[in-house]
């Protein structure tokens, strides 16, 4: 099996520029990057990675662009996206 | 509203092969899939299947996908392929209300079949929630998807086809493997996966399981414990780990959530996963036109999804009334095809669990 390195693009988490490939998830981006802490759980603020990494199990919400819980291991990485680990439920706005 | 003839909830191995059927025999189908890619699981699996020509046997499952999807392009002005969608509700009117780019739709149809696969169970044991600790699926995905390592020292919980072959998988690409951990006595999966990892030296404890995991922010290390015969843990038999990522690989359980919503009969049969519908002979649910398939009708192989949903979307167009002079040898044949995919050892849980949907269908 061969996978060819795709295009580097840049995104920002908790305001620090990293660095993902196109065709990366947020979460694969984040993991790549050596980030496995996405969030912390609701009641006992314990650290939250991904689980599933399919989009079932809600472990790897963050607040993407100012949007609150969304599935960062199903939702493609896009340059200058501003990723946030989100504390609890996160904020709508 | 949007009016349609069929609607296909789900694009993975189930789902495409339910809407071939049902487009190459001239219902108007739409599909949804949720994710960004067709082909579901099929995706990440490099390794190449077992089984009978007629369902892609010595075939890589990503190859599998390519052709599934492939067989599709021709029946473009049947069927339309709804990427990125999520379906978020099914009515017993057949209405279904799906998000697609932010945007809320609604749909109706004279038959809808529900594809909607499986998800990872868990285990339970002390910070089981630590990141690090990961479904073996997804560390399946991170790797022959993303091109992303999932850790450097690896444990897998389980010894069943999907532990056995990520574990494979994991040394291919350089991850090392510690140990694959098995609470019952014997190996789970097909004893060529595990001997395959076995040349490579990676050891397979029967008869063990974790029974916390430690480390403050992310996985440093997990003890195990030997089990006795009634899988109690043998006092002073523990033993630390370290490692920076465990693989759960305790089995999968039907998506039944969305037919949930439905207040269909619905029963939780151990053998198929978890709660699928009491449905009948030819896949329908005790809702007229609302059809299941493919691991949402209790879990096993790609490849026996594959042939339930060529054989679910054949059911639901005799459904529609339509008659085509093929129908009847399509279904024989797809039928012992089924049959003898569920026919060995290892297809006696479907076998079980099929005589029990019977069986509460005719209670109810």
């Amino acid at each position: 099996m061969e996978m060819k390195p795709t295009e580097i693009i840049s995104f920002y988490f908790n305001g620090v520029t990293l660095e993902g490939r196109v065709g990366d998830t947020i979460a694969s981006a984040l993991h790549a990057a050596g980030i496995m802490v996405l969030s912390k759980s609701i009641h006992h603020h314990r650290p939250r990675g991904f689980y599933c990494a399919i989009g079932n199990c809600s472990s790897c919400h963050m607040t993407v662009n100012g949007v609150a819980n969304v599935k960062t291991c199903i939702t493609p990485l896009k340059a200058g996206m501003q990723v946030v680990y989100q504390d609890g439920k996160g904020v709508l706005r | 509203m949007i009016h349609t003839q069929a609607i296909v909830i789900g694009g993975g191995p189930a789902g495409l092969c339910a809407a071939y059927q049902l487009a190459s025999h001239g219902v108007h189908t739409i599909l949804f899939e949720r994710n960004t890619m067709l082909g579901g699981q099929l995706i990440k699996q490099t390794h190449k299947f077992f089984g009978s020509e007629k369902q892609y046997a010595k075939t890589r499952g990503f190859d599998i996908a390519k052709k599934l999807i492939t067989d599709l392009e021709p029946l473009q002005d049947k069927l339309t392929i709804h990427k990125n969608a999520t379906v978020l509700g099914i009515y017993p009117d057949k209405v279904v209300t799906v998000m697609k780019d932010e945007q809320y739709f609604k749909y109706q149809a004279e038959v809808i079949l529900v594809a909607t696969g499986a998800m990872e169970k868990v285990l339970a044991f002390e910070n089981n929630d630590l990141p690090g600790i990961y479904g073996a699926g997804a560390v399946q995905t991170l790797m022959n998807v993303y091109g992303v390592y999932p850790g450097k020292k690896i444990v897998m919980v389980g010894s069943g086809n999907i532990g056995l072959i990520v574990s494979y998988q994991l040394m291919q690409a350089g991850v090392e493997v510690l140990a694959v951990i098995e609470a019952q006595n014997t190996i789970g999966g097909y004893k060529v996966h595990a001997s395959k990892l076995r040349r490579l030296g990676v050891p397979i404890l029967t008869q063990k399981t974790v029974m916390k995991a430690m480390g403050t922010e992310v996985l440093e290390a997990i003890q195990i414990v030997s089990l006795d015969e009634k899988w109690n843990p043998i006092p002073y038999t523990e033993e630390i780990i370290a490692c920076d990522a465990l693989c759960i690989s305790v089995g999968l359980s039907p998506m039944h959530q969305l037919l949930s919503m439905t207040n269909i009969k619905m029963k939780y049969i151990p053998e198929l996963g978890g709660n699928v519908p009491l449905a009948s002979e030819t896949n329908e649910t005790s809702v007229p036109g609302l059809f299941v398939c493919g691991d949402a009708y209790g879990i096993e192989e790609a490849s026996s999804a594959i042939v339930e949903g060529y054989l679910t979307g054949l059911f639901a167009i005799q459904k529609l009334g339509l008659s085509s002079s093929d129908l009847h040898g399509l279904i024989q044949d797809y039928e012992h095809q089924l049959q003898n995919l569920r026919s060995g050892p290892f297809g006696k849980k479907t076998r079980i669990g099929m005589d029990k949907i019977k069986e509460a269908r005719n209670a109810f």
